[in-house]
């Protein structure tokens, strides 16, 4: 157990160190000069650390979602707090916005993400707390509501207009700079930190209310706590890269293969996972067609799939 | 209500006019322009206008909106989207299309509805003074057009002699079209000809995609002298944090990057006021 945890972090490691020093050329970090220096140390290193945080939040959120909504269908995006972000980040984009300058397009999507967590979370509540039915439902509804909204605007809105949003929701890295680092960094660590320190409970809620209300958890309490941790970490996700599907909804299952179904270690190497496999895909969409790029979202996907599906056949447990 | 009725009046006026006044003149024509036509790209929009077809255009999509009177023009749709039934009530005489963005089963719908189409075909900017002139030949404005393509080939020329003259050795540059994500004009663009026309090498060149996705890290590698960009509405706020980012690059660090006019999105009769701008900051 201890060892397998270890491999996950020197997984997550290696991956982190191989997306900062290969990419479109290699950068030996021994010999450096100005160009090299300032590619490294500005242009990757804050494009990594970003990605590693987007990774970590997503298999986080995934982790806690499927264990508090008791769903191995579920993931962040299924909640439709992506959706509300795409949708606000689209405005932001097509409307050609910049009240904020460079934060304009993260600052509409976190505030998109919250105000659909909120809505989402209110339509969920019933008798004094959050149901797992009833937001998991009111979550795909709401859901399917801004998806078609943003397609309305897409179809009605300028060509270039429209591939821009579609490049962004498809997840772009290439924007991100030390600026934005500490405000993912606080967010996501806040949000991991949280949802670790009542991994616990979710062991509990796992097995159903009765049972963690024995256990002296207050089921309700905790599922609040837990989906605004989520909420959280997918709000600030989101908003630092646009839609990275996959990890959220896979990544927890692959971890459970190697470590199985603990959430006090399940959170953490569902976190480390993810944020493994967002450095490698955003290593592998900048270096395959360098100097173009090809949106992170789409290679997780691609590289990750056929794996989860390799695992699925060699190994027939499938548990939450 | 009172206000409507009178404007239905006077457009009714107007149309009358209008028929009373043309068709008896123009018919004497042998090849005469036809009356109803329906542009379906911004870029021959403004190439009928240039040829002085203006009038005759019932119908253009949402993006035309140069020069000021095609916004008047009634609307019959996006480029990849246009309405059938909008161009259909529209009653066209022909309408022009392009293989840069329609969609060709469109053209083939129209033509099994019996309407004329014309496909404009010229994307490059060597292309455009034929391609013009066949357009305007089967427009009956073969005069007019003449003396476009004419005129094109020798401002353009002009152009390529004078910044082979004055600008020493290549240039490497490299046209933003947008900051983030960052897209750039890449090869088969008109852009991408446009700089090349000036003897300036543009970086994005080698990519296999018009319009790509560019790495920012290749910019400061390629290290361009210049850098245009496409103006727009905040333009110079959104494309802040990419500047802040290529500090390191020539074209920044110089202050060599310049906010320009989007004459040289469409291949029409604006292209040439964007290459001469071009070629006018370059000069600096």
């Amino acid at each position: 157990m201890k060892t397998k945890f270890f491999f996950i972090i020197i997984a997550f490691l290696l991956a982190f160190a191989s997306s900062l020093f290969l990419g479109p050329t290699f950068i030996n970090p021994l010999a450096l000069d100005d160009t090299t220096r300032e590619i490294l140390v500005n242009i990757r290193a804050p494009r990594i650390i970003v990605a590693a945080l987007m990774g970590m939040a997503l298999g986080a959120s995934g982790a806690v979602l499927q264990g508090i909504l008791r769903n191995p269908l579920a993931d962040p995006y299924i909640l439709g707090i992506s959706s509300g972000a795409s949708l606000a980040a689209a405005l932001g984009i097509i409307g050609g916005l910049s009240i904020f300058g460079t934060f304009t397009v993260p600052v509409l999507a976190f505030a998109g993400a919250l105000i659909t967590g909120g809505i989402v979370g209110t339509m969920g509540w019933k008798r004094g707390g959050l149901w797992p039915e009833r937001l998991l439902l009111a979550g795909v509804g709401i859901s399917f509501l801004f998806s078609a909204l943003l397609m309305l605007i897409m179809s009605i809105s300028r060509d270039e207009g429209m591939r821009r949003a579609m490049l962004w929701i498809f997840g772009d890295l290439s924007m991100s700079d030390w600026e934005r680092v500490p405000y993912g960094l606080s967010l996501i660590l806040c949000g991991i930190a949280m949802s670790s320190s009542r991994a616990k409970a979710l062991n509990a809620l796992i097995l159903g209310d009765d049972f963690a209300h024995s256990l002296g958890f207050t089921p309700q309490k905790e599922r609040a706590l837990l989906f605004v941790s989520v909420g959280l970490m997918t709000g600030a996700s989101v908003s630092l890269g646009g839609m990275i599907g996959f990890i959220g909804l896979l990544v927890p299952h692959i971890v459970r293969f190697f470590i199985g179904a603990d959430s006090r270690s399940l959170i953490p190497a569902s976190a480390l996972g993810g944020g493994a496999l967002l450095c490698i895909a955003d290593l592998l969409g900048r270096s395959l067609l360098s100097p173009m790029e090809l949106p992170s979202g789409i290679v997780t996907a691609i590289i990750g799939s056929p794996y989860f599906l390799y695992l699925l056949r060699r190994k027939n447990v499938l548990s939450v | 209500m009172r206000g409507c009725v009178l404007k239905r009046l006077f457009l009714g006026l107007v149309f009358f006019l209008f028929t009373i006044n043309n068709s008896p003149f123009t018919a004497s024509y042998a090849a005469e322009p036809p009356k109803r036509i329906i542009s379906l790209a911004p870029n021959i929009t403004e190439i009928l206008f240039a040829l002085g077809l203006g009038d005759n255009i019932v119908g253009v999509t949402s993006f035309c909106d140069y020069p000021e009177e095609a916004k008047k023009k009634p609307k019959i749709g996006g480029m990849s989207n246009p309405s059938i039934e909008a161009v259909v009530s529209l009653k066209p005489d022909i309408v022009v299309m392009t293989t840069d963005g329609n969609p060709k089963e469109f053209e083939e719908r129209l033509r099994s509805l019996k309407i004329r189409t014309y496909v404009f075909t010229a994307r490059r900017l060597t292309e455009l003074p034929q391609g013009v002139r066949d357009l305007g030949t089967a427009l009956g404005v073969k005069k007019s057009a003449d003396k476009f393509a004419e005129d094109y080939e020798k401002t353009l020329n002009r152009l390529k002699v004078h910044n082979s003259k004055s600008v020493a050795g290549k240039k490497k540059v490299l046209f933003i079209v947008w900051p983030e994500p960052l897209i750039v004009a890449g090869p088969g663009t008109v852009i991408d000809d446009a700089l090349q026309s000036l003897g300036a090498e543009n970086i994005a060149s080698g990519t296999n995609t018009a319009y790509p996705k560019y790495s920012i890290e290749e910019i400061i590698r390629r290290s361009p002298d210049m850098i245009f960009i496409g103006k727009g509405k905040g333009m110079e706020k959104v494309s802040e944090g990419l500047f802040k980012r290529l500090r390191i690059v020539p074209a920044v660090r110089n202050h060599k990057f310049f906010y320009v006019s989007d004459d040289l999105y469409r291949l029409g009769p604006r292209t040439l006021k964007g290459i001469a701008e071009i070629s006018g900051l370059m000069d600096k």
